[in-house]
């Protein structure tokens, strides 16, 4: 009973761990709360799920071909949307009002052209969902490799991050935006790219929703609320802190889910948001600053 | 090598600097002296970083600067050490210095580079893992100078680098300005210490209120008994 939540926490904790370390490059880097990020990760799963039924494409194939495309449009809605509020804004708290507002107005944007799209019904497709067992506890293998996936995009950007010298020009825009062009940093480029690849961990998360989950085309402000209270939880633009919050907020879901009632695991979320906005409101990993 | 004419900065209605002009020659190492607000800050960050001129120009090897963003400006050969120093006080000192050879000019030779900031400043080698903000201002001083060492320039702009560091440490700072001027680097620094930087110093500017109120060589700048009254006084009594 135990070890089945913990396994099932821990593969539904992957996928949001890979939400919210999109979500959490965005509003680190770029300094931008995206709250249509929800209906980018929608975005993906629709397109994953129309090749699938369309043209037979596994998703793993076409994981490769979302990741590219929610990187393409992420670089699109920063340069096109982003910019000129970036460039307008002198002080900080102006591009965050204007960039809430703005994504605000996208979000309802991307979603009515998803229901447009795709309709209003509840979507899911039937895609390696037989069962594995692992350590006794049977898992679909579908959920199993979208956390295999979240697990080894997660590992490869926290390893970027900390070891190459393109992770090193995006923590440093990241933590001291300001000094960065003293060292030759084009913080507007930066900024693109960030945005960018958050898009793109948003299109990966989409794509491993797909396989294992039912959604619907106005499901993305869930996405985007989880990915938010994650990224808070684990301390904002702090990418292990938002690993470790997802996978925490995977398990307690589960454990609320089994335990208690599956109707509660929202509540469940917000509840733990709470506590935590009231207690330690830079995140159970963030620094005091 | 650097040229600046005329050059007038504004904020808002407030001018900080009014009509400035002055040259460094290739190889030099020339000083602004002048009071609190007297307009330094403001030359140096229109020269290396983000302030905008009203009016003027600024050539560097014969073009102007004023077009080129700041974060290019590295790319040419010049770095800023800005007044409170502009480091990244959440990064260890060595990502600090390795930051500095971001710039495609200091690539190659960042290992180099990174060796002969660490013989230059032995602390910064024994704290390589330390995060720079934890360090004391003296040796953050010394994170920022190691940090435009690397990007391998050939233009330094120094601001403040001794400003609120206690003496004995100052002291420190200045002996490695002496060793870096020594290899033949092109500096311009602006300081309150007069005196020290009088005695490394080639040639000098005075500014008052905005305007270049006079220049010369250092030596003659320094025993100009107007200049001893105006610049000297206090920091006499600071180093010796």
């Amino acid at each position: 009973m135990l070890t089945t939540t913990v396994i099932l926490g821990l593969v539904l904790g992957g996928t949001y761990a890979l939400l919210a370390l999109g979500l959490t490059l965005q509003y680190g880097i770029a300094r931008i709360m995206n709250l249509a990020y929800g209906e980018l990760t929608l975005l993906s799963a629709f397109v994953v799920v129309a090749l699938f039924q369309g043209l037979g494409l596994s998703p793993l194939l076409t994981l490769p071909l979302v990741a590219a495309g929610g990187y393409g449009i992420g670089w699109l809605l920063y340069a096109v949307m982003m910019r000129p509020l970036v460039a307008r804004s002198q002080g900080r708290g102006r591009l965050e009002v204007d960039s809430i507002l703005a994504t605000f107005g996208l979000l309802f944007l991307i979603q009515g052209g998803l229901l447009l799209a795709f309709g209003a019904n509840f979507t899911s497709i039937s895609y390696l969902d037989r069962g594995v067992t692992v350590l006794g506890v049977s898992v679909a293998l579908n959920r199993l490799i979208a956390f295999g996936i979240c697990v080894v995009v997660g590992a490869a950007l926290v390893v970027a991050l900390k070891t190459t010298r393109w992770g090193l020009i995006m923590r440093a825009v990241a933590l001291t935006p300001g000094s960065a062009p003293l060292v030759g940093i084009d913080v507007n480029r930066a900024a693109r790219q960030g945005f960018a690849l958050g898009s793109a961990l948003a299109a990966v998360a989409g794509a491993s929703i797909s396989m294992y989950q039912t959604f619907s085309a106005t499901a993305g402000v869930v996405f985007t609320m989880k990915a938010l209270v994650i990224v808070i939880m684990g301390g904002v633009g702090n990418v292990p802190g938002a690993l470790a919050a997802g996978f925490g907020l995977g398990l307690i879901e589960t454990f609320v889910a089994t335990a208690i009632d599956p109707g509660l695991t929202l509540a469940a979320t917000f509840a733990i948001f709470l506590l935590v906005l009231l207690w330690r409101p830079q995140g159970l990993f963030g620094a005091r600053r | 090598m650097l040229e600046v004419k005329d050059l007038t900065v504004a904020y808002g209605k407030h001018v900080a600097l009014d009509g400035a002009s002055l040259n460094v020659g290739q190889g030099r190492m020339v000083a602004i002296l002048g009071a609190n607000g007297a307009g330094k800050s403001s030359l140096l960050g229109a020269i290396g970083g983000p302030v905008r001129p009203v009016s003027g120009d600024i050539l560097y090897r014969g073009h102007s600067l004023l077009t080129l963003p700041a974060h290019r400006r590295v790319e040419e050969g010049i770095a800023l050490v800005p007044e409170g120093r502009g480091i990244f006080p959440a990064l260890s000192v060595e990502e600090n210095l390795l930051l500095g050879a971001i710039p495609d000019r200091a690539r190659r030779s960042a290992t180099e580079r990174m060796a002969e900031v660490l013989a230059l400043f032995p602390k910064l080698a024994e704290r390589r893992r330390q995060l720079a903000g934890t360090m004391s201002g003296g040796e953050q001083q010394m994170v920022a100078i190691g940090r435009a060492l690397m990007s391998n320039p050939d233009l330094l702009l120094l601001d403040e680098p001794s400003l609120g560091l206690a003496p004995i440490v100052a002291k420190e700072v200045f002996a490695a300005l002496s060793r870096i001027r020594a290899t033949g680097l092109t500096i311009l620094i602006v300081e309150q210490n007069a005196r020290a930087t009088l005695e490394l110093a080639d040639f000098a500017y005075l500014m008052e209120v905005g305007r270049i109120s006079g220049s010369g060589p250092a030596h003659q700048i320094k025993s100009d008994p107007a200049v001893i009254r105006a610049f000297l006084g206090g920091a006499l009594a600071d180093t010796r």
